[in-house]
């Protein structure tokens, strides 16, 4: 029988994980279980529940850096540094609905297991970029900590971003501290909308692709094909009955001004200019990184691929040929959101093939229980890189106790 | 230091030119050289050194030696300063500098495919046509394989970050000659275990890089570089804190304290006022710069700052940033026939004033020649002791400044190396930075170079 141990101190997490060790029990840890969804299906002999461990330990907007235990709610972080005009840089995504859930549930456990990022990706990198130490318990029951509290350090082996997008099968953490940064005074959105009718994945990517490469800093890129645009709440977006192509920037006043004039100028040979001032942007930013026009439509396969910018609009609508699906690209082109039906082996086979043919990579995001222990959910490795991969695994949990198979099969 | 070197017997030095011919050398000078960097620690000679030429012949040289479990130590230009690169226990040197080729120039998708030998500085010029550029910049002219190895960074990293945030993907041989790439050619990798980084700073311990994709960046449309005198040291730290506090994103923001101007002068031929001084720089478009400039130039005013002199010619900023990166010769030609030690802690902002002028205080208490230099947006500062390592009590005193400084450091959730590595120097201070990690850092070394044979002696003792 599965049970679960909901620890609330640091130590309580350390005798579970000893326990677990010592009676050979392997162990599902969790959060507040919102991206349960998310990777391969569990099948562990309990539960770890790191939700009690919700605290914000320490933070003074003057040190730049927050440190809070790994149950804390993103929500409650966001609260925090929102008061004092601060912000997670690598905007730190909701995937709550999406995943089928509640929004704001995500914890800062979490998304570093899961080293999510929203489309400031592409400026700030993503969370393993902002995770400046972190205090663990590998699944060889020691507690151990990495890092500090510092942006650079060169000590050795660089466990934090081993532990970042390790999906919990390395370590439990228990408290992070991360990189934060003054919000920017003020936020603009250069808006493209295409001609009406017509595919324009192509166009917008070039777009983008001209955008980032300009000296404007941009600082969020995202194209939404028409049927998608229309579903945004902002009616900037989802008025015109085009695609839209979002260019973000963010900065002091003067030089957003300037930079908003000079993507203009550049962009207009594409279509009708529109800018989106703060509060619509925010809203649009916050829509894009949560992925929220595919939270609908639950019973559709999920894919996140990443693929050189300049490939992605080519791969996502030859999948698309011929199946009911939808797609929209963020980072540039570099990142492809697509809900396609059917959701079964033959399509992510497809899938997997297309993506793999231009060196790109695929993850499952969201599909049934069934679907994701029988396909691969994450990219397969190959024969050396899987062998690694279990080297570093037995290195931290030798006996394969934490989150089994939440990754890859055995591992 | 050496105590046991391995002897490397005739029949494997022959197997060796079955994969490189005439690229291999037991010659003592050459051996030396190779045991050395540029800091004081003494030669520890490998007994032989190998130029490789491809990825292929890495391989099968770390299979040989894994064959007769020989060490192996990589090495690009032997600029680190922690004795990186001393064989320690003997073995193969595997010297990647001929293998210095720019492969793939990808300007669509901002990056950039190398091989390891390959300089910074020639990377920065190769790349000046296509208007992309490669920010991370070490004093030295360092090698972008020992770069990747080592995590470097340098003046730019407050903006751009350091190779941490800038290396993307790699090929590397492993501890028994298997090749892996580590990520694939979409730059937001998530398949897996983060192995790219894993490796980024890996010293040579884990295996041997041949092969870094890189990220680069657009040229900015300006650039306006500055220096700034100020009262006291306080006032400086104060002026970086408030900028960084607020989010200003200077490109370079560099300390240099009264004795290091007084060098750099000296050295490089300027005459600035030998007062303890701001280096900046600003990139952006040609608003931003100027934006950028005048709010750093008020928080520098409340700080009683003296004057900003400006270099906006391209030839003048070159002469500055390089007058910089000689900082360290700088400070040993004050003491000719001295040897120097670059200290490299790294501290959270809010305490990089204390603990700049403790370490200060004590350095002048113990009546050295030690002039401060630092990245200080980021925490990150250096005191270059100039010594005479044979003085046993000169030494006594460095030794005792250092280490209060570093426990220091640690005491404030700072490290003892911010961007020099552990190499053999600092081997003793990780113990005291992080405690049970050690445990999965050899868990980790002993998982992926089972026996021990990259670069051993190094960042942990087994
Ligand atoms: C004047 C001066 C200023 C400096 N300033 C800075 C600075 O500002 N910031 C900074 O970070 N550093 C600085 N350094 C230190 C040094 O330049 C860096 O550590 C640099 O990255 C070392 O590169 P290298 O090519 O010389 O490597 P080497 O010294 O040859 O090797 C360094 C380590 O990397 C390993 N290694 C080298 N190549 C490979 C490879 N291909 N695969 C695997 N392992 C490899 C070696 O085994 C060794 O452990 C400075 C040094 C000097 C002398």
């Amino acid at each position: 029988m599965t049970s679960t141990f909901k620890p609330a101190t640091d130590a309580q997490v350390l005798d579970a994980v000893k326990w677990a060790v010592a009676d050979k029990q392997t162990l599902e840890i969790v959060g507040n279980a919102s991206k349960r969804g998310f990777g391969r299906p569990v099948e562990a002999d309990q539960r770890l529940d790191m939700s009690g461990l919700a605290e914000i330990v320490d933070y003074q907007p003057s040190e730049l850096y927050i440190t809070a235990k790994a149950g804390t709610p993103l929500a409650a972080i966001d609260a925090a540094l929102a008061a004092q005009n601060q912000q997670l840089m690598f905007e730190p995504p909701d995937y709550g609905p999406l995943l089928g859930g509640a929004a704001g549930q995500g914890t800062v456990g979490g998304l570093i297991a899961c080293n999510l990022a929203g489309s400031r990706r592409i400026k700030a990198g993503a969370a393993r970029d902002h995770l400046l130490g972190f205090h663990a318990v590998s699944g060889r029951g020691e507690v151990f900590k990495s890092g500090g509290q510092v942006v650079k350090n060169v000590t050795g082996f660089d466990l934090s971003k081993l532990m970042t997008g390790s999906y919990g099968t390395l370590a439990v953490i228990t408290e992070a501290t991360l990189k934060v940064l003054p919000a920017a005074d003020k936020v603009r959105t250069v808006l493209i909308h295409w001609p009406q009718n017509g595919v324009y994945d192509h166009g917008g990517v070039q777009a983008m692709t001209e955008a980032l490469g300009s000296v404007n800093e941009v600082s969020g890129a995202a194209h939404l094909p028409a049927h998608v645009a229309a579903r945004s709440a902002v009616d900037y977006v989802s008025g015109s009955g085009s695609a839209v192509t979002a260019l973000r920037v963010e900065g002091p006043g003067p030089s957003v001004a300037y930079r908003v004039a000079a993507l203009h100028d550049m962009l207009s040979k594409f279509g009708k200019i529109e800018e989106l001032h703060s509060q619509n942007s925010k809203r649009l930013w916050k829509e894009i990184s949560d992925v929220e026009y595919f939270a609908d439509n639950q019973e559709r396969a999920l894919w996140r691929i990443s693929v050189p910018p300049v490939e992605g609009a080519r791969v996502a609508l030859h999948i698309l040929e011929g199946r009911p699906g939808e797609v929209f690209y963020d980072w540039g082109g570099g990142l492809v959101w697509l809900s396609v039906e059917p959701a079964d082996k033959a399509s992510q086979a497809q899938v997997r093939r297309c993506v793999g043919d231009v060196g790109g990579h695929a993850t499952l995001v969201r599909g049934s229980a069934e679907l994701r222990a029988s396909v691969a959910v994450f990219e397969p490795l190959d024969a050396v890189l899987s062998g690694v991969t279990e080297r570093i695994k037995d290195g931290f949990d030798p006996g394969r106790l934490l989150n089994p198979g939440r990754m890859y099969e055995g591992v | 230091m050496q105590a046991n070197p391995v002897s490397l017997s005739d029949s494997f030095i022959e197997e060796l030119r079955g994969v490189v011919e005439q690229r291999l050398s037991t010659s003592a000078a050459v051996c030396l050289q190779h045991g050395k960097d540029e800091s004081w620690h003494e030669s520890l000679p490998p007994g032989a050194v190998v130029f490789a030429h491809s990825t292929e012949e890495v391989s099968e040289i770390v299979k040989i030696c894994a064959r007769h479990k020989i060490p192996v130590i990589p090495y690009g230009t032997g600029t680190s300063l922690e004795g990186h690169v001393g064989a320690v226990y003997g073995g193969v040197c595997i010297d990647l500098s001929e293998m210095n080729e720019i492969l793939n120039v990808n300007a669509a998708d901002l990056d950039v495919t190398v091989q390891p030998g390959v300089r910074r500085k020639q990377l920065n010029e190769y790349l000046r046509d296509t208007g992309l550029f490669f920010p991370i910049d070490p004093g030295a002219d360092a090698s972008l394989g020992g770069m990747t190895a080592t995590r470097a960074s340098g003046t730019n990293a407050v903006r751009y970050g350091t190779m941490r945030e800038n290396v993307l993907s790699m090929t590397v041989v492993m501890a028994d000659g298997r090749i892996i790439k580590t990520s694939s050619r979409a730059r937001k990798s998530a398949a897996g275990y983060d192995l790219t980084r894993l490796f980024v700073g890996s010293e040579g311990t884990l295996g041997v890089i041949t092969e870094i994709t890189l990220r680069l960046y657009g040229i900015p449309e300006a650039i306006s570089a500055a220096v700034c005198p100020f009262p006291d040291l306080e006032s400086a730290v104060d002026t970086v804190i408030t900028t960084i506090q607020c989010g200003i994103p200077v490109a370079r923001i560099e300390l240099m304290d009264e004795v290091q101007m007084k060098a750099l002068n000296a050295y490089s031929g300027f005459d600035y006022p030998e007062q303890n001084t701001l280096l900046f720089e600003f990139h952006g478009t040609e608003a931003g710069v100027k934006e950028q400039a005048e709010l750093v130039g008020e928080i520098a005013a409340d700080n009683g700052a003296g004057e900003f002199q400006w270099a906006s010619k391209a030839e003048e900023r070159s002469k500055l940033w390089q007058g910089r990166h000689d900082s360290y010769y700088a400070a040993m030609a004050l003491r000719p026939g001295a040897k120097g030690m670059a200290t490299d802690v790294c501290v959270p902002i809010s305490r990089l004033a204390e603990c700049i002028l403790e370490v200060r205080k004590d350095v002048d208490a113990e009546k050295l020649l030690a002039p401060i230099v630092g990245h200080v947006g980021d925490g990150n500062f250096h005191v270059c002791f100039i010594m005479d390592p044979d003085d046993a009590d000169e030494m006594r005193r460095v030794e005792g400044v250092n280490r209060r400084m570093v426990l220091r450091a640690i005491a404030m959730g700072g490290t003892c190396t911010g961007e020099h590595g552990v190499g053999i120097g600092k081997i003793e201070f990780l113990v005291a930075e992080h405690g049970e990690a050690l445990s999965v850092m050899r868990a980790m070394k002993m998982a992926l170079d089972p026996d021990n044979i990259m670069n051993p002696g190094k960042i942990i003792n087994l």
